[in-house]
């Protein structure tokens, strides 16, 4: 899963690569062009990252960004502009035949695949994938599978420990994995980039091995200059007919990398030259540019802007004396005002729909509901009359915030709760400080505002990190510290269901039930805005992810 | 010359404990910051048990002291972190390993130093031309309009933001009017003409900032030994006026001058943090405020001790100058 103190989030998404433009505006997703994407062309990324990884043992990458252009997976993500993102297999036949109650899952590889240099890809390089993110050395990743491989909590990777018996290769195409429990988003969790394939007789300088991986996607690296560029130029043993999820439309991908946010949006507004044939995978348009944009239609026409995104919430922490007690936090969830919020993140267009709800749209399992019904600025005289009545006056609070990105809706905070006679304190922290302070052991903080984007579209995604007890402190998310063994149970319930359907079923309950406690206030579905040039074709933004599929990017002339 | 000896090696002495000093200095301050840099190495989700498996290949389980050591340890003999075929070596002479980005800090700083040092250089040769030129003109013309220019000039550079200045070029020169590159950088072995293309901006910007105090210091030093008995004495044998100002004054001027020089430079080549970043040039100063950001203290730690370095040696080579364009200068 995602936190995102939006500073972090440029830093989390800067390694995604882009794509092109898509004039099918259904399902709120803007912007775009007509032309028809064509084979061929150089695609230009605009990054602000200075260091590019394609160690999938290292990768947090989604399933839409720059490292799935050179490496497949056994599974794969396939956007639509108009539709929920959906699983394909990838690498295997299918998304996997379970059996044992929901604890082994069995994939076959389809016949013929082949690596960039014409060696054929083995269900034994997928297992040694697997196997090497677990080594300390190359941890760093999203690491799901970690805790649910049988025996992955004492396995130390392949260089010092062995092999991972819980992942068998019966022959060549087959690959059992077991789990120590039932999972019923196992297929989501083998898209991810441990899942892809290395050989082990490649695998020379394990430190340095994301440089250059073996290729098995459309793409390889042909060069990599840390801090300025990385040119992907075509693997000819990719099979086009063997990929769902790639159209591998452009000759050439290349990344400009450690730009400025500025320069990265002004270069792309100028649309001069070969940026005309560029976009930006990471870098929202800021709320500084937004007149700029809205202001010339030819721009304006070159945003695309997510549905939906991460929510972005405002967290209370139910172990403080003062915010213990459900009554006073149900107040606060009609105190607040959640249109200043808005406004101070873009307004409704670029900064996101007001969020009632867990679950973002987007992801199965979301339902429109509000328990707390209130205007859009909040209801402040309800929320003082709630206060009174549960005997409660002078409350102070105080609200720790990224100094850098949180400040405006801190503010916007505490105006709102200022009206129902709530005093907020503003603490402002640096990114990482601030991250220690809500995710560790010391919780000294009564409020914060967090944004949070499931690393993959299930709900468990948006519920298990953020309210489990288990991600209490150490690290964990759950900022709140809200604990209920109630809804323990009902995640593991939800967990274990591998009916897609029963399982959203599940988590739309779950969603409900937490929120009649009022561990947070949901504030904004937080959504995406990037720039992209005249000539980039396919390029838009789902509710999930809110990110352009880099997989499909493709130019015209 | 058995006194530039011992007078290089004193200094070089002096140098070493201020940079030991400074090191340990560093490593303090980072261990008092309430955040865990293994956090960013540990994954996601991240366990209790990975984030200490982290913590301990990256040798941060140990005390501030016990890695303070390591550290020094790791001048003379390298570093390896982790063991088996996944290990991580940082060679002799091991300024530090930084895991987010995935390199030695050694070679981290060799292979951003040639983009600070071409912004540095460039700049600094255009800032002594114009500082110096421009401040004897204004000697020469005291009190006159060609003055009053020039120190405007120097008024209006010296009280300039450098973002500010850098950001507006960009808009003008670069957006506007489409006649420079807006970012990045080419290495002057690709194509010495493109490297020169994209670093003309900053080098102008840079040097318009710190040319300021040169036309500033170069007048008032002019003013005062054109009022010099030796002056008076080379104009009474019948020197030329040129011969008088640019012999005889200039080589009085350039005493401070080139201290000043010397120290601006030197500092420069540390990084110059605000001109990369608006140019979006990944240099030392880029490096280094990174770094800061990401708790990565081995890179923190690393480049502060090479831009004191730097300072140190420009120090020097200030001292050893004034002795040749000053016969008066000792070293004793």
């Amino acid at each position: 899963m995602k936190h995102i103190s939006r500073a972090v989030a440029l830093a989390a998404v800067l390694a995604l690569a882009a794509a092109a433009c898509n004039a099918n505006d259904k399902s709120g997703t803007t912007g775009g062009s007509t032309a028809a994407a064509e084979q061929g062309g150089t695609f230009h990324i605009l990054s602000t990252s200075k260091e590019i990884s394609y160690d999938p043992a290292k990768s947090q990458n989604l399933g839409i960004s720059g490292i799935h252009l050179v490496l497949r997976g056994l599974t794969s993500w396939k956007t639509d502009p108009s539709k929920p993102t959906e699983l394909v297999p990838d690498l295997a036949t299918d998304t996997g035949q379970v059996s044992d109650g929901g604890k082994t899952w069995t994939y076959k590889l389809k016949p013929g695949l082949k690596y960039a240099d014409g060696s054929p890809i083995v269900a034994a390089d997928i297992k040694y994938g697997v196997e090497r993110s677990f080594a300390p050395e190359l941890s760093g990743g999203l690491g799901y599978h970690k805790s649910l491989l049988v025996g992955g909590d004492k396995y130390t990777g392949p260089y010092k420990g062995g092999d991972l018996a819980s992942v068998e290769t019966p022959d060549d195409t087959t690959i059992v994995f077991k789990l120590n429990k039932p999972y019923g988003d196992w297929p989501w969790i083998v898209s991810m980039p441990a899942f892809s394939p290395v050989p082990k007789k490649a695998d020379t300088d394990p430190a340095h091995y994301g440089e250059k991986p073996m290729a098995s996607g459309p793409y390889q690296v042909q060069s990599y200059t840390p801090g300025s560029k990385l040119v992907l130029t075509r693997n000819p043993n990719w099979d086009k007919s063997t990929d769902p999820a790639r159209t591998g439309l452009p000759d050439s991908i290349v990344t400009d990398m450690g730009l400025q946010p500025d320069v990265v949006n002004q270069r792309l507004i100028a649309d001069a030259g070969d940026d005309k044939f560029a976009a930006t995978t990471g870098t929202s348009v800021p709320a500084a540019l937004i007149p700029t944009i809205t202001g010339n239609p030819a721009v304006k026409a070159r945003v695309a802007t997510s549905p939906s995104g991460a929510l972005q919430y405002l967290a209370m922490n139910t172990k403080r004396p003062a915010l213990a007690n459900p009554a006073v936090r149900k107040a606060i969830e009609y105190a607040v005002d959640k249109q200043a919020v808005q406004v101070a993140e873009g307004g409704p267009e670029y900064g996101g729909e007001i969020a009632s709800t867990l679950i973002t749209p987007g992801i199965d399992g979301y339902t429109k509901y509000d328990s707390y019904e209130a205007p859009p600025a909040g209801d402040p005289a309800k929320a003082k009359q709630m206060l009174a009545a549960a005997g409660v006056s002078n409350l102070n609070l105080v609200l720790a915030a990224d100094n850098t990105t949180g400040l405006g809706v801190a503010q916007a905070i505490q105006q709102g709760l200022k009206r129902a006679g709530i005093t907020v304190t503003i603490k402002p922290l640096d990114s990482e400080p601030l991250t220690d302070l809500i995710t560790g052991n010391k919780p000294d903080f009564d409020l914060t505002v967090s944004s949070w984007l499931p690393d993959f579209p299930s709900a468990i995604g948006n519920i298990q990190p953020l309210f489990g007890t288990s991600e209490i402190g150490n690290g964990g998310y759950n900022i709140s510290r809200y604990s209920n063994p109630a809804v323990d149970t009902a995640i593991a319930a939800a967990t274990a269901e591998p009916d897609r359907t029963k399982a959203a079923g599940l988590w739309a309950a779950l969603d409900k039930q937490i929120m009649a406690d009022a561990p947070i206030v949901p504030l904004i579905y937080a959504r995406n805005a990037f720039l992209h040039g005249s000539k980039v074709q396919n390029f838009y933004l789902s509710s999930y992810p809110p990110y352009a599929n880099t997989l499909i990017v493709g130019l015209s002339k | 010359m058995p006194d530039l000896v011992w007078f290089l090696t004193r200094r070089l002495f002096a140098a070493l404990l201020v940079m030991l000093a400074l090191s340990l200095a560093v490593y303090l301050i980072f261990y008092a910051i309430p955040a865990d840099p293994a956090h960013l190495a540990c994954g996601k989700p991240c366990t209790p048990d990975r984030l200490e498996q982290a913590r301990h290949f990256m040798q941060l389980d140990q005390s501030t002291l016990q890695q303070y050591l390591n550290f020094l340890k790791g001048i003379v003999a390298g570093r390896t972190f982790g063991d088996g075929a996944a290990a991580v070596h940082c060679n002799a002479p091991c300024f530090g390993y930084s895991f987010p980005l995935a390199r030695p800090v050694t070679t981290l700083i060799t292979d951003r130093l040639p983009i600070t040092a071409s912004i540095a250089l460039g700049a600094a040769v255009l800032w002594l031309l114009i500082g110096v030129s421009l401040g004897v003109i204004a000697a020469l013309n005291r009190g006159r309009i060609l003055d009053r220019l020039a120190v405007g000039v120097a008024l209006i550079g010296v009280s300039t933001p450098s973002f500010l200045l850098g950001l507006l070029a960009i808009l003008v020169f670069g957006f506007w009017l489409n006649m420079v590159p807006v970012n990045g950088y080419i290495p002057l072995t690709e194509s010495p003409v493109d490297w020169a293309w994209h670093l003309v901006t900053p080098w102008i910007v840079l040097a318009i900032l710190q040319a300021a105090s040169y036309i500033r210091l170069t007048r008032s030093q002019m003013l005062e030994e054109l009022n010099l008995d030796y002056i008076t004495t080379a104009r009474a044998k019948g020197a030329s006026e040129a011969r008088v100002v640019l012999t005889h004054g200039l080589r009085g001027v350039l005493v401070p001058v080139i201290t000043l020089f010397g120290l601006d430079l030197g500092s420069l080549l540390g990084g110059a943090i605000l001109t990369e970043k608006v140019f979006s040039m990944q240099g030392l100063g880029d490096l280094l405020i990174s770094a800061v950001g990401q708790l990565d203290v081995a890179v923190v730690v690393g480049v502060t001790l090479f831009s004191a370095f730097l300072i140190i040696l420009a120090n020097l080579v200030v001292d050893i100058v004034h002795g040749v364009l000053d016969p008066r200068v000792s070293h004793g």
